[in-house]
């Protein structure tokens, strides 16, 4: 029983970790705690369901809920794109709270669009990978939980294996210890930013078709409200950890999911509690190495 | 030790010198204020006049933004003045309309409910601002994001927003004109307590905070207390935005606003207000939560859009928002009225007390041969001093005195440890060993208490905030005169107007004696580099210090600047009785100024002794020198 409960704990921190991971290669390699990804994600994933449903503007094809789900990828990571290009480069010598609340905007107008002019109500989640479900160890899973778990878990690895065994994740590191010195170096820096915004967006994308499946509706900030438990989890694990993140949005999830039985609030509230005495009594988090933003 | 009341008792002027501060100029009417004035009396009267004008439940849309209005000025002394983010402010406007209703139902009398949910919500607000207290970066606002939605599940479950109990407004307030001028006079009550906060220390120690947070003990400010203040202050404001909410609405729905993207808005509000600006804030206010009701219906959606886009655009390209384009404006207008303004042509180094400074000090200029140490105690003495950062010794057991009167300098290479000294010595860095000062043991009193006990010290790269006025500077740097607590500083409760007055005095004192007066209300960030560094000297000898430790102040200035900053080191020693401890590359004015010199390298003393013995050290001219470098002509500036 208890089994079967930290595994679909494990799951929704799974879905949780997918996010995380964007934040994390976010904030090691800009200093920037984005807190516009799952919107991001959540707005591509908005736009495959409308070509799902009333198919694409002009040329009338209906994607399949597959589609959609590739849809949500690549919108997401051009939203990156465009968002490094044109709003967090031109700020880059800016405060960081500047950045912050820059990428909230972004959040807020991308909701505002969502809510105003694709869908007033709530979208139905197609299911972007079948609607099987599997039982491990006791514990129904359905396929977008599956996903989520594997998706985060190859995520992960090939982030690993890009940081540490590629040129680009060697500029990566060097961006993150210090971008000045960096570009002195002769890294391509803005290169490096691109990298992490692109690679962000498009993850979030995924987890925008992956975490609106489980929920089964997508609305505006749904993707938001999934972001603020991996962030929660970033903070717990370590911001600038990618292996610490995952770790702590697992932690989270288990925790939320063995919470649960007792009411919305009590998840909620003990996140709360963990994510305040986390910041106060190891600000980098468990597995994270600096404080300083 | 001065006493802890020095500024309720002491009149005598720390500073000898012009026993009076310079004349004020009282302010008349200024033809090229008229044009912000005409629009400030139309505003006024079409905001009294509202009620005649609209339709009742037009008005209630005006009031709801006037709520609004107030939690979006509460954000800001988050936001705009300490640097700190809150994404849970339409949360905490919801802990104080529930509040409010709660209490209002059980039938406690409006200002007393009012106060409550003041209370409650700046016990919530500080709760989750709490790891402030640890965090100099933005982790705190995941906090509030989290407690965003924490709240809102915690009313989904508990009930508490159905609309069964009501808030018991008293018979003599329930038109909704009442209601209109009551949110009024909040929405104005609040504005002003803003403005207050700006002149008292806590407002001053949040600007501190905001731009130069580490260095913020300096001027005897306690970094993390300050944003707890903030926090509790902001949420004490917010609380009273929602009970003015729960007052308006009697009793709460389940669709109120208090949500995620409210709380997004608010910020939004507040960076395309303009942080800087009220007025601007609460204009932002009525655009975005009272036009979309009065707009014709089709318009709302894309108001709010178009309004986030604002915030994204204003972070871009106009960060200090709508009050940002009103200033500009009022600039503008001002000057096509009455003709350009003429700027004050900042002297770049005034001359008087220079000649003055030339005039005491030209006795002295002759050859020394009292070069040494002078027969009393010390004022402040290093006993194997070690600082480690890491792996890295910055400082390994060093040894150093200074006494009473003298002009100690300390040289070396850039990473030799002079600046970490200061450090150490200013409570900024870890110590082991013994700092003693006046007898007393300073490496246990917290940092924030060094100021009070007559360090005063400058830095490197500027410790002020450029953001605010030379006079605003000189009186944060004051922090430790100004002993009354935050809350009756911003009410304006007796004692603290005095206190005030006294350093303002003070701070006018200092500005004269360098020369600096006519600049009080120019921005430090619009002077010349050369100057701003003699406003750091200024606001260091506002503090009232005995001793001052001044790092490099010469760095960045003129050979002419820095030859008149000897005569100025001369001048705070002989005319000022203080004590000095000087960071110098320039070996001129160290050999000029000095009675004695230190000399560091990668952490450890090398050498000591006077100036000329010092800069003779073979070891010395090796490292801070360079190998094979001519001894220095002594006086050659």
């Amino acid at each position: 029983m208890i089994g079967s409960e930290i595994v679909t704990g494990l799951t929704i921190g799974a879905g949780y970790s997918l996010l995380a991971v964007g934040v994390v290669l976010v904030y090691t390699s800009t200093r920037v705690l984005s807190l516009a990804l799952g919107e991001m994600g959540a707005f591509g994933f908005y736009l495959g369901v409308k070509f799902n449903l009333h198919g694409v503007p002009l040329l009338g094809w209906h994607l399949s809920a597959f589609e959609a789900g590739i849809t949500a990828i690549l919108v997401g990571a051009l939203l990156g794109l465009l968002v490094e290009r044109f709003i967090m480069r031109p700020l880059t010598a800016r405060p960081g709270i500047d950045k912050l609340i820059v990428t909230l905007g972004v959040a807020l107008v991308l909701a505002l669009v969502e809510l105003n002019f694709i869908s007033f109500d709530p979208y139905p989640a197609p299911p972007f990978l079948g609607s099987g479900h599997f039982v491990l160890l006791g514990a129904t899973l359905t396929t977008s939980r599956i996903a989520e778990l594997v998706a985060a878990a190859a995520a992960a690895v090939v982030l690993y294996l890009i940081l540490n065994r590629t040129k680009l994740g060697l500029a990566t590191r060097a961006t993150t210890s210090d971008p000045t010195v960096a570009r002195l170096l002769g890294v391509k820096v803005n290169n490096v930013y691109r990298f992490a915004w692109v690679t962000a967006g498009g993850l979030a994308g995924l987890a925008g078709a992956l975490v609106s499946n489980t929920n089964g509706v997508l609305l505006p900030f749904s993707l938001t409200t999934a972001l603020l438990s991996s962030l929660a989890g970033a903070v717990v694990g370590g911001l600038d950890s990618l292996g610490g993140a995952i770790a702590g949005c697992l932690l989270l999830g288990v925790v939320q999911n063995l919470a649960q039985p007792y009411g919305i609030a009590y998840e909620s509230g003990i996140t709360l509690v963990i994510v305040l005495v986390v910041l106060l009594v190891r600000p980098q988090g468990v597995f994270g190495r600096s404080s300083a933003f | 030790m001065p006493s802890e009341d020095a500024v309720g008792t002491a009149t005598a002027p720390v500073v000898p010198g012009p026993g009076a501060g310079p004349a004020r100029h009282r302010p008349r009417v200024e033809l090229r204020s008229l044009p912000g004035l005409t629009a400030g009396v139309i505003a006024l009267v079409v905001v009294l006049a509202a009620p005649a004008l609209l339709p009742g439940f037009k008005l209630d849309y005006l009031e709801t933004a006037i709520s609004f209005a107030v939690a979006a000025l509460s954000l800001n002394l988050l936001v705009g003045q300490t640097g700190q983010l809150s994404i849970a402010h339409a949360a905490f406007l919801g802990v104080g309309s529930v509040v409010a209703v709660e209490l209002g139902s059980r039938g406690l009398a409006w200002p007393l409910v009012f106060l409550g949910a003041m209370l409650a919500t700046a016990v919530a607000v500080a709760v989750v601002g709490v790891p402030s207290l640890r965090i100099r970066g933005l982790q705190v606002a995941i906090g509030t994001l989290v407690f965003q939605a924490f709240a809102i599940d915690l009313a989904n479950s508990t009930g508490v927003l159905a609309a069964t109990r009501s808030f018991n407004r008293p018979g003599y307030l329930q038109s909704s004109g009442h209601i209109y001028y009551l949110s009024l006079a909040v929405l104005a009550l609040v504005a002003f307590l803003l403005r207050r906060t700006r002149t008292t220390r806590a407002g001053r120690s949040f600007v501190a905070v905001r731009d130069v947070e580490a260095r913020a003990a300096a001027f005897g400010i306690n970094a993390g207390r300050t944003k707890l203040l903030a926090y509790a202050l902001s949420g004490a404001l917010v609380g009273l935005g929602g009970a003015l909410f729960a007052f308006q609405q009697n009793s709460l729905g389940s669709a109120v606003p208090f949500g995620l993207q409210p709380s997004l808005l608010l910020i939004a509000v507040v960076v395309v207000g303009g942080a800087r600006s009220s007025a601007g804030i609460v204009i932002a206010s009525f655009f975005i939560y009272a036009l979309p009701s009065l707009a014709p219906s089709g318009l709302s959606k894309y108001i709010q859009v178009v309004f986030a886009l604002f915030l994204i655009l204003a972070v871009l390209f106009q960060p200090e928002g709508i009050g940002g384009v009103l200033k500009d404006l009022d600039r503008r207008l001002g000057d096509l009225v009455a003709g350009e303004r003429e700027r004050p042509n900042p002297r770049p180094m005034p001359t008087d007390p220079v000649e003055k400074a030339h005039s005491a000090t030209a006795l002295r200029q002759v050859p020394r041969p009292l070069a040494g140490r002078l027969p009393v105690p010390a004022l402040l003495s290093a006993r194997d001093v070690t600082v480690q950062y890491g792996g890295v010794q910055a400082l390994q057991q060093l040894n150093l005195e200074v006494r009473r009167g003298e002009i100690v300098g300390l040289i070396g290479a850039n990473g030799a440890g002079k600046s970490t000294f200061f450090n150490a010595v200013s409570g900024l860095a870890p110590v082991r060993g013994s700092i003693r000062y006046r007898d007393r043991e300073l490496t246990t009193a917290p940092p924030a208490s060094r100021s009070g006990a007559g360090l005063v010290r400058t830095f490197q790269d500027m410790g002020l905030v450029r953001a605010d006025t030379v006079r605003e500077n000189l009186l944060l740097s004051q922090g430790w005169l100004a002993r009354y607590p935050a809350a009756a500083g911003i009410l304006g409760l007796a004692g603290t107007l005095p206190t005030e007055k006294e350093l303002r005095r003070r701070a006018d004192m200092a500005l004269d004696l360098f020369g600096l007066d006519h600049l009080a209300e120019e921005r430090l960030g619009d002077l010349p580099y050369g100057t701003m560094r003699i406003v750091e000297i200024a606001a260091a000898v506002a503090a009232g210090p005995d001793m001052l430790l001044l790092d490099e102040a010469s760095a960045g200035l003129t050979p002419e600047e820095a030859n008149q900053l000897g005569y100025r080191f001369n001048a705070l020693r002989d005319e000022l009785s203080l004590t000095l401890v000087i960071i110098e590359h320039h070996v001129p004015l160290i050999a000029r100024v000095c009675d004695y010199c230190y000399c560091l390298e990668s952490g450890r003393l090398i050498a000591e002794g006077t100036p000329a013995e010092v800069v003779a050290e073979p070891d010395v001219i090796e490292s801070f020198l360079g190998a094979g470098s001519l001894k220095p002509a002594r006086g050659s500036a």
